[in-house]
């Protein structure tokens, strides 16, 4: 009988062990140059040392399923492997970092594995800002921008490795560390307040030993859940620093003496047909992207949440006037509502972001209708009028809590359809203004150059694909945790 | 657990000490000390108006007004009506506007712009109006100075509008399939069909040629009625006229009704000696069948009577182009043609038109059952103007000036014009008559090389015309040609790499690359009669209207040279609208100390 941590490792391993290998290939394949057919040595390398870590994976994964593998009694040379897969980050390879710390360290708690993905958050987005070093300048603000950014992941990777202690430490400390990790997520990194709240957890007496139930805990064993949740943590800190470290003339300032560049060092994307850099103007137009997606899918969780709970609640006339007013709404289709609304009143974020708002209500209230309508006949609800509480009271204190899980799920799947509706929008000339760094804005310029340029147009489709990819896996994360079946 | 630091405090410290060498945008942007470049100053807010197919051009714009200062706001308008009803409305600072001289002559490009009653201007200024008079009343040797003071008062002197490019004007075809000889690329007469013949003259009769328009909704096949490019291509086809232009805007008569036309001393005579081998067309069962019916001189009559009289049907589009006509008859004695001399002073204008006849004129006679040319017997057209206007004969190689038949408009058009009612009375040329369905009942007659057997809303088809001009050089080669309406540019060119459609005309820029990368695809392309310019809302109360020192500050602050970059280098310079026909040789060179001079002089006036 396997321990669960052993368990835990060997599905870690297993999840990661095709995606690392695909990943030495991409490499590969990408250093294939055409006409005349030649290899790029530097992108043969990279591929060369990944295949490397590759097999150190298979060679671990190949060890750790052996009946003979306990988690917490490694021998020398499981240690030392996992050792050395952490060194696959320098070439990029965050499946053996993520799989290596997990196999190395002596005990896996759920603080432990978000540290994981947070250090990997703070890596990744270095990584991306230095790209800025090769431009001809950089913004005012970018050394102290880069220099947060490092001291950051410095703090965190001190976090990741002592913070399994931190009930060892004294209660001072404790608070400054915390407080400190707290104030670290500023930067836009969500995954430092999972971390702080499983330590924080963690570190409440009786909590060792206790079953793992919250979502916090159960999202840790959906390792796609975990990629997306590292991949909208990384954009949403990219939206959030770019603002300092990244020089928005250059998104936005025709350049034309740099008209349609290939991909370089300098224009890591290429250059459009304005000269603008398209590397520049997707990291910018994650900053539209993520909040248009994030706003138009909160303003119709509340008002549809809100609809749909009173007619729940209340039923007979109050739900037949709210439900059929909302019907009308319904039998009109989402994006048609869309265009027709921009183009009434003009293309611009907000009226963007209202468009397709209104669309989604009829859905939530739908979704939070059934909920409630369900909670509403338990007996907990029939104990609460019994006491004596009100309607507002039982409405706030019991209704919407026990209705909300659903909604939670829907909402994370829904942000994704709205970055596409936002992007086939803007793709359709009916979005945000041209000019502005959007990534269906970006899509379309490179729609018109498919064929000589394709760069312009793969680079912003990636990124959509990415970030609804991601909403979806966290989607499904969350429905799974949510799940008492699934338990 | 120490020694896991040091790669991160490496990474550190190596980032750090690159970083502390790089530049950073205060210090990039700043000027220094020595440097002769003027600071750029903080200026008003403008609106820039325009459609989302001006897209480019209006970043461009936006792009060189935002770096000298200004602060611009893009109003973007889904499409080209409701850009229209804006600008018409008055709702801009500056406008991107367009313009196409498909008449080939300089009046052409500048009366309906720039002259006070003009239908498409907002100027109105004497002198302007002045100098566009003056010009079109001389020969192409005096009218470049006219013209040349006319773009200064135009541009640099009142800055009125903005040129921002010429474009070139390209089509696509395949040459497997089609002979390159025969395909002709005009400045500004629409592609002409009848040259056109397959590599492999035999398929001439068996296949069909398809072509591509985007429209597919006609304005009206009656040639009067519309001048957009729905229709010209098509009535350029259907209609002969009495002269034509050259690929490079010459006017000849090679391919038109006449054998040779001469313009007689005082340029307010122009003659026109006709042929009598072109027959009108028309459909029986879907075929093109010989009516019999000469195209003849009282058709002329008719025809160009009914083009410069703005009654002679509802919504007439033509008749301005033709208002420098006074009177068009058949001429009857011949003797007029012997003591009247050329306005060039070379000969007779008999000798002049003789000179292109095969049979020399032994008389001229007015009914058309006398005409026969091989004896000598011709019908002269002699057409009157209004005052010396020789630009009258590019207005007649219009296709507003194709020639209709008299009986067969006359027995359709029996609507009672003061009671018109489109949803009832269908005119001729209206494309219910041609459309597949229950309102099919094809009335049209052609004069021209081609005639429309019927449409859809996917594609026009055609047949040659059997009495073309038979025998000649100019009868029409392949028998049936379609045109396919693909709206959409890209869409268009991937019919054409398909080889569903043989040949695409009016290709964009940024699309040459591809063609030239395909093997079968010959790329055609010359300079156009288009030019793109920025109209500034001088008909307003706002600053830009009141001001033609910040009207120059906006002025200066346009660079062509990098409009033409984003566009593959592939623009041309342009002054005005005159700038593709006449050379004056004006340019327009960016300046931004001519931008500040300017503002400052606005803003001191304003105080």
């Amino acid at each position: 009988m396997r321990s669960y941590q052993t368990n835990q490792i060997i599905e870690q391993l297993k999840f990661n062990n095709g995606l690392t290998w695909a990943y030495s290939i991409l490499w590969l394949i990408l250093s294939i140059e055409l006409q005349p057919f030649s290899f790029s040595l530097p992108l043969l390398l990279i591929g060369a040392v990944n295949l490397g870590f590759s097999f150190i994976h298979q060679l671990l994964l190949y060890r750790v399923r052996q009946s003979a593998f306990r988690a917490d009694r490694k021998t020398a040379v499981e240690r030392s492997l996992a050792a050395l897969m952490i060194f696959g980050i320098v070439t990029g390879n965050l499946f053996t970092f993520i799989s290596g710390i997990m196999a190395f360290k002596k005990s896996l708690s759920t603080g432990l594995i978000y540290s994981i993905y947070m250090v990997l958050v703070d890596m990744m987005i270095i990584a991306v800002t230095s790209l800025n070093l090769f431009k001809p300048f950089v913004t005012n603000y970018y050394l102290v921008g880069l220099s947060v950014l490092i001291i950051t992941l410095v703090y965190h990777s001190l976090i990741l490795a002592f913070g399994q202690k931190i009930y060892s430490w004294n209660p001072g400390v404790q608070r400054i560390a915390l407080g400190l990790l707290l104030l670290s997520g500023l930067t836009g990194n969500l995954l430092v307040f999972l971390v702080a709240a499983s330590f924080y957890a963690d570190n409440q007496p009786y909590s060792k030993g206790k079953r793992q139930t919250s979502i916090r805990e159960k999202l840790t064993r959906n390792h796609a859940a975990l990629l997306g949740l590292l991949f909208i943590s990384f954009l949403l800190t990219l939206a959030l620093t770019s603002t300092f470290t990244f020089s928005y003339s250059f998104a936005v300032q025709n350049d034309y003496a740099n008209i349609l560049q290939n991909p370089s060092i300098q224009y890591p994307f290429g250059t459009d047909n304005f000269g603008r850099d398209v590397f520049t103007r997707i990291v910018y137009g994650s900053q539209i992207s993520l909040s248009v997606g994030v706003l138009a899918t909160a303003i119709p969780l509340l008002i549809g949440g809100a609809l749909g709970a009173i007619s729940g609640f209340y039923g007979r006339q109050t739900d037949n006037i709210i439900m059929r007013l909302l019907d009308i709404l319904y039998a009109i289709p989402g994006l048609l509502l869309a265009i027709t609304i921009v183009a009434a009143f003009g293309a611009s974020t907000t009226n963007l972001i209202i468009a397709l708002s209104l669309g989604y209500i009829p859905s939530y209230a739908r979704t939070m209708r059934a909920n409630v309508l369900q909670v509403t006949n338990l007996e907990y609800i029939d104990a609460a009028r019994a006491l004596g509480q009100n309607n507002k009271q039982i409405i706030l204190k019991h209704v919407i809590p026990n209705a909300m899980a659903p909604m939670i799920v829907r909402s994370t799947l829904t942000i994704g359809t709205a970055v596409i509706a936002t992007s086939s929008l803007s793709y359709l000339g009916l979005g945000v203004e041209a000019h502005v760094p959007e990534w269906g804005n970006i899509l379309r310029i490179g729609s018109q150059y498919l064929e000589t340029y394709p760069y312009l147009a793969i680079y912003p489709g990636l990124a959509i694909i990415l970030l609804v990819l991601s909403f979806n896996f966290l989607g499904d994360g969350i429905r799974d945790a949510t799940d008492p079946r699934l338990n | 657990m120490r020694r896991k630091l040091l790669p991160f405090l490496t990474i550190a410290a190596s980032l750090s000490l690159a970083a502390c060498d790089v530049q950073t945008e205060d210090e990039a942007n700043s000027i220094p000390e020595d440097s002769e470049s003027v600071e750029t100053t903080e200026k008003i807010s403008l609106e820039l108006l325009g459609s989302a197919a001006d897209e480019t051009d209006l970043n461009i714009v936006r792009d060189q007004l935002n770096r000298n200062g200004f602060d611009v706001t893009l109003n973007t308008q889904p499409d080209y009506a409701s850009y229209r009803s804006l600008r018409d409305a008055g709702n801009y600072d500056l406008s991107i506007a367009s313009w196409t001289t498909v008449t080939g002559n300089p009046d052409y490009a500048v009366r309906s712009l720039f002259t006070s009653n003009g239908d498409n201007s907002i100027i109105d200024d004497e002198e302007v109006d002045a100098l566009i008079n003056e010009a079109a009343l001389q020969t192409p040797d005096e009218y470049t100075e006219t013209y040349d003071e006319l773009e200064h008062e135009l541009v640099d002197q009142e800055a009125y509008i903005v040129p921002l490019y010429n474009s070139l004007k390209a089509q696509a075809f395949n040459h497997d399939l089609l002979d390159p000889d025969t395909i002709r690329l005009s400045k500004s007469r629409a592609f002409a069909w009848e040259p056109v013949s397959y590599n492999d003259e035999s398929m001439n009769d068996s296949e069909t040629l398809m072509l591509t328009q985007t429209m597919s909704d006609l304005t009206s096949l009656d040639p009067i009625k519309g001048n957009d490019g729905s229709i010209n291509q098509l009535n350029t086809n259907m209609y002969v006229r009495l002269v034509n232009l050259t690929d490079d805007d010459e006017v000849v008569s090679d391919g038109s009704l006449s054998y040779s036309h001469a313009i007689a001393e005082g340029n307010s005579d122009y003659y026109f000696v006709l042929r009598d081998d072109i027959n009108f067309a028309a459909v029986e069962d879907m075929e093109a069948v010989d009516t019999g019916d000469m195209v003849s001189g009282s058709d002329v009559i008719y025809s160009l009577n009914r083009a410069k009289n703005p009654d002679a049907v509802p919504d007439h589009r033509t008749y301005s182009l033709h208002e420098h006509i006074d009177t068009v008859s058949l001429l009857s004695d011949l003797s007029e043609l012997e003591e009247t001399q050329l306005t060039d002073g070379s000969g007779s204008v008999l000798e002049a038109l003789e000179a292109e006849l095969d049979a020399p004129i032994s008389s001229v006679v007015e009914s058309a059952d006398d005409v026969n040319n091989e004896a000598g017997n011709y019908q002269v057209i002699k057409l009157t103007t209004t005052e010396p206007f020789p630009q009258v004969l590019n207005y007649l190689a219009h296709q507003s000036a194709g020639i209709v038949s008299q009986e067969q408009v006359e027995s359709i058009n029996t609507y009672d014009i003061d009671n018109f009612d489109i949803t009832t009375d269908v005119p001729y040329g209206d494309q219910r008559a041609v459309t597949e369905g229950d309102t099919y009942d094809n009335h049209l007659y052609a004069s021209g090389p081609y005639i429309m057997i019927q449409k859809n809303d996917y594609e026009a088809t055609f047949q040659k015309n059997p009495a073309y001009m038979n025998g000649t050089e100019n009868e029409a080669n392949i028998a049936n040609v379609t045109v396919r309406f693909i709206g959409d540019e890209d869409s268009a060119l991937s019919a054409l790499r398909s080889e569903e459609i043989d040949l695409m005309y009016g290709l964009g820029e940024t699309k040459y690359e591809v063609v030239e990368a395909e093997e079968n695809l010959t790329l055609q392309s010359r300079q156009s009669n288009g030019v793109k310019y920025l109209m500034i809302n001088v008909d307003s109360d706002r600053d830009v209207a009141q001001s033609a020192d910040l009207r120059k500050s906006i002025l200066y602050s346009i660079n062509q040279d990098e409009i033409s970059a984003a566009y593959d280098g592939l623009k041309l310079k342009a002054y005005t609208t005159v700038t593709p026909l006449v050379d004056t040789g004006n340019e327009l060179i960016p300046d931004q100390s001519k931008v500040e001079e300017f503002y400052q002089n606005y803003e001191d006036s304003a105080e």
